[in-house]
């Protein structure tokens, strides 16, 4: 992405190389580079898996076609879940606590500012190296993001495809472990004066819940892959049952907390976004942390949820612990329809896919419920439904929030504003595209197409769905061009010196990064932008209130 | 059919609560639009939370919650409750990419296979009403028996042996899928499960045509 850096007018880096060439970015140990190299880099990726999704929904628009190979679309499919996991949303979410957090903490940067870049590098690295998998002879890797043994050893999967895929994975992984450390460390020890643990912003909540499922949980995908990598140069270990079975035990320890790594970050600043645009403190604030960590707690009780169908779970235990997530979620939805409920709501594009997320994240979470209940998955486990559902919470969901977030703060991030007539076309194609493209996957896995299929036969009748799937695809790539174009074109205008400059707090902020300057200083806050006094979780709100308060008892007229 | 049976059950109640609580939100979502609206004069509320109130509301979902574990769990445990007549037996080996269907019961070992090309696919033959057991296995990868129409699958491994028990109780014909990702030939991977009468399946297994599908005594 060619975001040119702001020329850094204050100067206190004191690096040798200068400020605003590319070395000094990719060198940078300044939090708000990292994050940004983070955001971009799951930006780029996010376009290239895409693409591949683009491309599996041409060949599945009609039965029996054959656009690409099976071959090359197994690849497809194995390439794009695992890219949009490990190398998107994951990243992405990680990215934005590490842009934000010492920000909204009054931090001057972050804890092991030297280990997040490390953090970053192991993860731009890790991406390369599971794409490079397309030049080897044999293709990528192609057995889903999960890769169970046997089917993902040696022998059934004999490519160097894989290996990359496993060296890729394991990388990258590495990385987010770190920039999670580095995360968890910066909110939970370079907080400023004043900013108690309960008058952290939700986002920074968030971020700490996530970062501690990330450090809890992620490692066990690490081991998850070592056994996979062990059991490639020794293909009889996936002779016996125990490992095969013990591997989707490790990787699904990993595979549910992974899922709300990539969902809190995006809540959170759906939150700040619907308390910011409601005019009003966010509603039920300790309800909502706790509930984070009640969350965080019990994401790494549900794993065999995944494994239902395996006749080798605890399945009634499974379905208890899945179903108790009702009780926090249902809390977290309590604070946000009461946020809205209270409040003056102004529609700008932020306001828009944080309001959009609402419902559409619920239908992803309801139907993880009829998941989590056993009766209900061994019909629809490995069907449509289930992708159906998984594309409900992470692209309905997260990536409403990932648009709430970037057109939140890219005015804090870049100094200008993002075009606003284009965020609202970008807006309502994706919401004609997003449930165009996965309702219709809900009912086609009722009706028994298994998932992972790169074809099927016409007297199946699941023609007619598949096709309108694949139209909405088609409104989906539109918005995601709007977007691209979008950001470039504002960005382009930026350098030329014509875009709209955003001031420091252009939608009445609550938290502290509204009170610097957009972007802000190297080290975040400065004598003439001050840390502002930390009188609780918003307290930039609390500042216009007092001063509205004062205004009030001073002409004391007013209603 | 008593998973199709089961499944029908929870999955229209548990649609219906979702359908609800969805359309809770979403009218709660559209109120704030409607009225909220800065152009219609609303004032912020200072109101930060309500807790007494939120209170009560996750008593309710505890409750809720409560009552689904239990009630899906009882659901699951009498779809699985074997029933006491002794059942017919099949052995079901996959392999990349098809699958072996053996009757241990017949006189002469009976199996049934093919190679999941075209229109070469295998036939699993069960009587009606009688409990059909299901011994699951697999030769290569993790694969996975799935028949829609009965809203059940199973997964098969390598080196272990699940089992599940099916009666059905009207003759029919379905078609059968492997839902777990096996390689290249994944999505051509399917089946026919066939439901004879008793007499029929008696005389299928004694080695006489009538049970259909390519099966040949082995
Ligand atoms: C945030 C964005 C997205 C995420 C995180 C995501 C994630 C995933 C995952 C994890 C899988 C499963 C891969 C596997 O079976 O191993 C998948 C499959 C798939 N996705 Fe996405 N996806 C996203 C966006 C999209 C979009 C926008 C489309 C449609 C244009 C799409 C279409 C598909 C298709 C067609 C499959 C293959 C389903 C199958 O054969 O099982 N995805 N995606
Ligand atoms: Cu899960
Ligand atoms: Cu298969």
């Amino acid at each position: 992405m060619t975001v040119a850096p702001p020329t850094a007018k204050e100067g206190t880096g004191g690096r040798p190389v200068p400020p605003s060439g590319w070395l000094a970015w990719v060198t940078s140990t300044d939090h708000k580079r990292i994050g940004v190299l983070t955001i971009a880099t799951s930006l780029v990726l996010f376009l290239v898996m895409g693409t591949f999704a683009l491309t599996m929904r041409a060949q599945l628009a009609q039965p029996e076609q054959h656009l690409v190979s099976t071959e090359l679309y197994n690849q497809l499919f194995t390439i794009h879940g695992s890219g949009m996991i490990y190398m998107v949303v994951t990243p992405f979410a990680i990215g934005m606590g590490v842009y934000l957090v010492p920000l909204q903490i009054g931090a001057p940067g972050i804890a092991i500012p030297r280990l997040t870049l490390l953090g970053y590098w192991l993860y731009a690295l890790g991406a390369l190296v599971m794409l490079a998998g397309f030049a080897t002879p044999g293709g990528a890797h192609a057995d889903g993001w999960f890769s169970y043994p046997p089917m993902a050893d040696s022998v059934h999967s004999p490519g160097a495809g894989s290996d990359l895929w496993i060296a890729g994975v394991f990388l990258a992984t590495t990385g987010t472990i770190v920039m999670g450390w580095a995360v968890l460390w910066t909110g939970l020890r370079k907080r400023t004066h004043g900013m108690t643990m309960l008058r952290l912003p939700v986002f920074s909540w968030s971020m700490i819940a996530t970062c501690l499922m990330v450090i809890g949980a992620f490692p066990a995908l690490l081991a998850a892959l070592g056994l996979l990598a062990v059991g490639r140069a020794n293909p009889a270990i996936f002779e016996a049952n125990v490992w095969n079975i013990g591997y989707q035990h490790l990787f699904w320890f990993y595979g549910h907390p992974v899922v709300y790594v990539m969902f809190f970050p995006y809540l959170a600043a759906v939150s700040e976004v619907l308390a910011v645009f409601s005019g009003r403190r966010f509603f039920g604030y300790r309800g909502t942390v706790l509930s984070l960590l009640v969350f965080a707690g019990l994401s790494m009780s549900v794993w065999g949820h995944h494994m239902f169908a395996t006749g080798q779970a605890t399945n009634d235990y499974y379905s208890l612990t899945s179903i108790a997530l009702l009780v926090p979620a249902g809390v977290e939805y309590f604070a946000m329809i009461g946020t809205i409920l209270g409040g003056r709501l102004r529609l700008g594009p932020p306001m828009l896919f944080a309001l959009a997320f609402i419902p559409q994240f619920l239908i992803g979470g309801l139907t993880g419920i009829m998941l989590g209940t056993p009766v209900i998955d061994y019909h629809v486990t490995d069907s449509y439904f289930v992708v159906a559902h998984l594309h409900y919470v992470l692209f309905a969901g997260s990536a409403f929030g990932l648009f709430a977030a970037v057109y939140f703060w890219f005015p804090k991030v870049t100094g200008v504003m993002l075009g606003d007539r284009a965020g609202r076309l970008h807006f309502w194609l994706l919401v004609i595209g997003t449930n165009v493209t996965f309702l219709p996957m809900f009912a086609l896995g009722y009706l028994g197409m298994p998932r992972r299929v790169s074809a099927y036969a016409s007297f199946e009748g699941f023609g007619w769905l598949n096709l309108l799937s694949s139209v909405g695809a088609a409104f989906l790539a539109a918005s995601v061009l709007v977007f691209a174009v979008n950001v470039l074109w504002t960005l382009r205008r930026r350098t030329l010196g014509s875009a709209e400059r955003a001031p420091d707090d252009p939608w009445g902020g609550h938290t502290l990064e509204w009170a610097t300057t957009s972007p802000p200083p190297r080290l975040n806050f400065t004598p003439d932008h001050p840390v502002p006094p930390v009188t609780s979780f918003a307290p930039l709100l609390d500042q216009r209130q007092r001063r509205e308060e004062g205004a009030a008892a001073g002409d004391g007229s007013r209603p | 059919m008593i998973q199709r049976h089961i499944f029908g059950h929870v999955f229209a109640l548990e649609a219906l609560i979702a359908a609800g609580v969805f359309v809770v939100v979403l009218a709660l979502l559209v109120y704030a639009l409607l009225r909220r609206r800065a152009g219609r004069q609303a004032t912020a509320s200072r109101r930060t939370e309500r807790p007494r109130l939120e209170a009560y509301y996750v008593a309710v979902l505890t409750a809720f919650g409560v009552f689904l574990v239990a009630w899906t769990a009882w659901q699951n445990h009498r779809e699985h409750h074997t029933a006491e007549r002794p059942p017919v037996r099949v052995d079901v080996s996959s392999f990349q990419w098809c699958w072996t269907f053996s009757y241990p019961q017949a006189p002469q070992r009976r199996s049934a296979s093919g190679t999941c090309r075209g229109d070469d696919l295998p036939t699993l033959v069960v009587p009606t009403g009688r409990p059909v057991k299901l011994r699951l296995t697999s030769r290569d990868v993790i694969h996975s028996l799935w028949v829609p129409e009965l809203r059940y699958k199973m997964d098969a491994f390598p080196d272990h042996v699940n089992s599940f028990t099916l009666t059905l109780d009207r003759e029919g014909r379905w078609m059968g899928k492997c839902a777990e990702f096996c390689g290249l030939r994944h999505h051509t991977m399917h089946f026919w499960i066939k439901a004879v009468s008793p007499e029929e399946y008696h005389r299928f297994l004694q080695g006489q045509q009538g049970g259909g599908g390519q099966g040949a005594a082995a």
